[in-house]
């Protein structure tokens, strides 16, 4: 026990609960210890690995097209941001200037993604915190997206919105599609709004998130957490402003203070209508002309890189490329840096709250399981 | 007594038990396809699946023996609770009350008790590969904590079962006995009596405070939601029964559906004095009233969510307190 304690620097510990790398409260295989004194978690440990791919090895050599069709692979939930900023390593290091109906497209797309990912979060959150029906409901609004993602892109789950140049012709916005997108927008904003007045009202819900697993702002600029979970701490940033293609869009970027479960629950209920406004926005001013230009000619590059703001954070993507072919390449997934605040959200809580501390941050380890680090001795 | 009185008893008593087990077996499909499938708005399990398919199959598939150090108690105790929850019902039939000491408020208190205590046991006889860790300390993936003694799921399960046996079970036990401090006595068939007199308990106001207390220590009995740290989704999964395969599970599940037949057939002598007997029409009562607590169970289920012991504390001494309420609203 003293052993323990001087390697912890916290409480004496009693016993370790593990949990995974299957468990059903887990919706990707990894596993967390939990050390535990009285069913309150003291210390944290979270281990990825068990879906590990080594796409970026895959990648290496590939044709650069087939490269970024791969990088969509990554995950199933945030597919197409991973095409769209693999697109653009290749895009910035060939110059390559995008027609402006196809920069709309690929942020309806980015959008839509963020609106699926998002209630997404919101029904795992509601099955983890045991409440079912939420979940299921859900799970019904976000059927709209999913439903409008299919149209786009032909899929629900890989879309292959994006390509070098814009995006394929194949994802064009016609009269039908855009009526259809407009339907479902106000479809959406209806039954989250809905959804949002019975959550806040529920004194029951609100008795189990609220101050529950908390990562105050210090911890998480030290966490070096990202994208909503870090706004849900009171951090203004948001890489959508930094991104060119979201210059012509207006939209505010929501913090909230406090970074509990409540925070982070109500961070992607709030994000969601302002998703909802940049796609009405691009719906509404969506230009004419091509949406390709594939007169782009390949060249070598240096090492190339690009940061976009995914679902769940910040994703970086880079490689150089050699005759057309991708060397180098690496993947940094938001999730990878928000596992610390994973870890540092459950300590101090019930073992039952500690699944919520890790969905809070959105964890996706299917996408972060696939880096790799390299360590030279 | 005569043959005749023998023969009619014991179709009574054999009677009502077919009866209670029949409707019994649809109970956890009309909570989950009715009442909890309806509210969010999927389309459910078939009606028949939870409590008659799911147990039929369960029993004839292959039993996998459990990693547990004692496996034949561990798979003997499903059994034992089945038995438990029929001598239960057992005692509630009219033609048992000449069993004077066994049909008393005591003995059923007693034979819940074991029913909780069952689940102590289960938990601690199992070891599931869910909380399986490697076998050497992993070090070299930075473990900061290597050797720290290892816990199972249904440890945690086990212990939490213990801490309801503490104060979970209050609410029902305190409800059990606001009939008795109305009718005076601690036999049901003296309560039963009191309420063809009196009217029934429910009809006052300790019986309604009473019935509500009941109601909430109902749910927790059952495990059902918000009350089911028992076997909460979000760590110890199904906690005492995760381990339970074929036949060994088939009972785990017609026990449930019996348990919440026979706790609404004990509302029914307590607070309406009406026993559950096939040779009378008050059965119908007894049927309604293990109806109405399942759907309104999953009502309050589906809109709830897992209270951890931060919210289930207060709930339950608030709930018991209600009932010391309803207890001295007696003596009013």
């Amino acid at each position: 026990m003293d052993e323990n304690k001087k390697s912890s620097g916290r409480n004496v510990i009693e016993t370790e609960i593990t949990m995974g790398p299957v468990h059903p409260a887990a919706l990707e295989p990894y596993r967390v210890r939990l050390f535990v004194e009285d069913e309150i978690v003291k210390d944290a440990e979270i281990t990825v690995g068990v879906n590990h791919r080594g796409i970026e090895r895959i990648m290496e050599g590939l044709p650069v097209e087939k490269a970024n069709s791969l990088t969509e692979k990554i995950c199933g939930i945030c597919s197409n941001v991973h095409i769209w900023n693999s697109v653009m390593v290749a895009e910035k290091g060939l110059e390559i200037e995008i027609p402006e109906r196809a920069s709309y497209i690929r942020v309806i797309m980015g959008e839509l993604e963020r609106l699926h990912s998002h209630l997404l979060y919101l029904a795992h959150g509601n099955e983890v915190l045991g409440h079912e029906t939420f979940a299921m409901r859900i799970f019904y609004i976000r059927e709209t997206v999913m439903e409008l993602l299919r149209m786009i892109g032909g899929n629900r789950v890989q879309y292959g919105v994006s390509i070098i140049g814009g995006v394929r012709p194949r994802c064009e916005l016609d009269e039908m599609r855009i009526q259809k997108i407009k339907e479902g927008m106000d479809f959406i904003e209806e039954k989250v709004a809905e959804f949002a007045d019975r959550f806040v009202s529920d004194p029951m819900i609100m008795s189990r998130i609220t101050g529950v697993c908390p990562i105050p702002k210090k911890e998480a600029l030290r966490l070096a957490v990202s994208g909503p979970s870090l706004r849900a701490t009171g951090v203004d940033m948001d890489l959508r402003r930094d991104m060119e293609c979201y210059d012509p869009f207006d939209f505010d970027v929501i913090t909230l203070e406090g970074g509990d479960v409540k925070a982070n629950l109500l961070m992607r209920v709030l994000e969601i209508p302002e998703s909802i406004k940049i796609i009405r926005q691009a719906i509404k001013n969506l230009p004419g002309g091509p949406i390709t230009d594939r007169t782009w000619e390949m060249q070598d590059t240096g090492v190339i890189k690009s940061y976009v703001e995914a679902a769940r954070g910040r994703l970086y993507h880079s490689y150089r490329l050699e005759e057309g072919r991708v060397r180098g390449s690496i993947v940094r997934t938001p999730s990878m840096s928000n596992i610390g605040a994973m870890q540092y959200a459950c300590i101090g809580h019930h073992i039952t709250d500690a699944q919520l501390g890790i969905v809070q941050c959105d964890p996706c380890f299917t996408c972060t399981d696939r880096a790799i680090q390299i360590i030279k001795l | 007594m005569e043959a005749s009185t023998i023969i009619y008893s014991t179709a009574a008593v054999i009677g009502t038990i077919i009866v209670a087990f029949i409707i019994s077996i649809w109970l956890p499909g009309i909570e989950r396809k009715f009442v909890q499938a309806r509210i969010q708005q999927r389309i459910g399990p078939p009606i028949s699946s939870p409590g008659i398919m799911a147990p039929l199959k369960f029993f004839f598939k292959e039993t996998i023996n459990p990693n547990s150090p004692l496996p034949r108690l561990y798979n003997a105790l499903p059994l034992v609770g089945i038995i438990i929850v029929l001598f239960i019902f057992l005692f509630l039939i009219p033609e048992m009350y000449f069993l004077t000491a066994l049909t008393s408020i005591i003995a059923i208190v007693g034979l819940l008790k074991i029913e909780e205590v069952i689940y102590v046991f289960m938990g601690s006889f199992s070891r599931s590969i869910m909380s399986l860790s490697m076998p050497f300390p992993d070090v070299i993936k930075g473990a900061a904590h290597p050797n720290i003694k290892k816990s199972f799921l249904e440890d945690l399960s086990s212990l939490r079962a213990f801490r309801l046996i503490a104060f979970g079970s209050f609410p029902l036990y305190i409800a059990l006995f606001v009939p008795v401090a109305m009718a005076g006595s601690i036999f049901l068939g003296d309560i039963v009596a009191y309420q063809q007199l009196n009217g029934p308990v429910l009809f006052s106001l300790a019986g309604i405070l009473g019935a509500i207390v009941y109601f909430i220590g109902y749910m927790i009995l059952l495990n059902e939601y918000p009350f089911a740290i028992l076997k909460t989704k979000a760590d110890v999964i199904e906690g005492p029964y995760m381990e339970y395969a074929a036949k060994y599970r088939s009972y785990t599940y017609l026990t449930r559906g019996f348990l919440m037949f026979t706790l609404g057939a004990l509302f029914s002598v307590l607070f309406l004095g009406i026993p559950p007997n096939i040779l009378s029409w008050g059965i119908l009562v007894n049927i309604l009233v293990a109806l109405l607590f399942p759907i309104l169970s999953a009502f309050m289920s589906a809109f709830s969510p897992i209270f951890t012991f931060k919210q289930f504390y207060p709930v339950a001494a608030g709930v018991s307190l209600l009932g010391v309420l309803a207890i001295l609203a007696t003596f009013v």
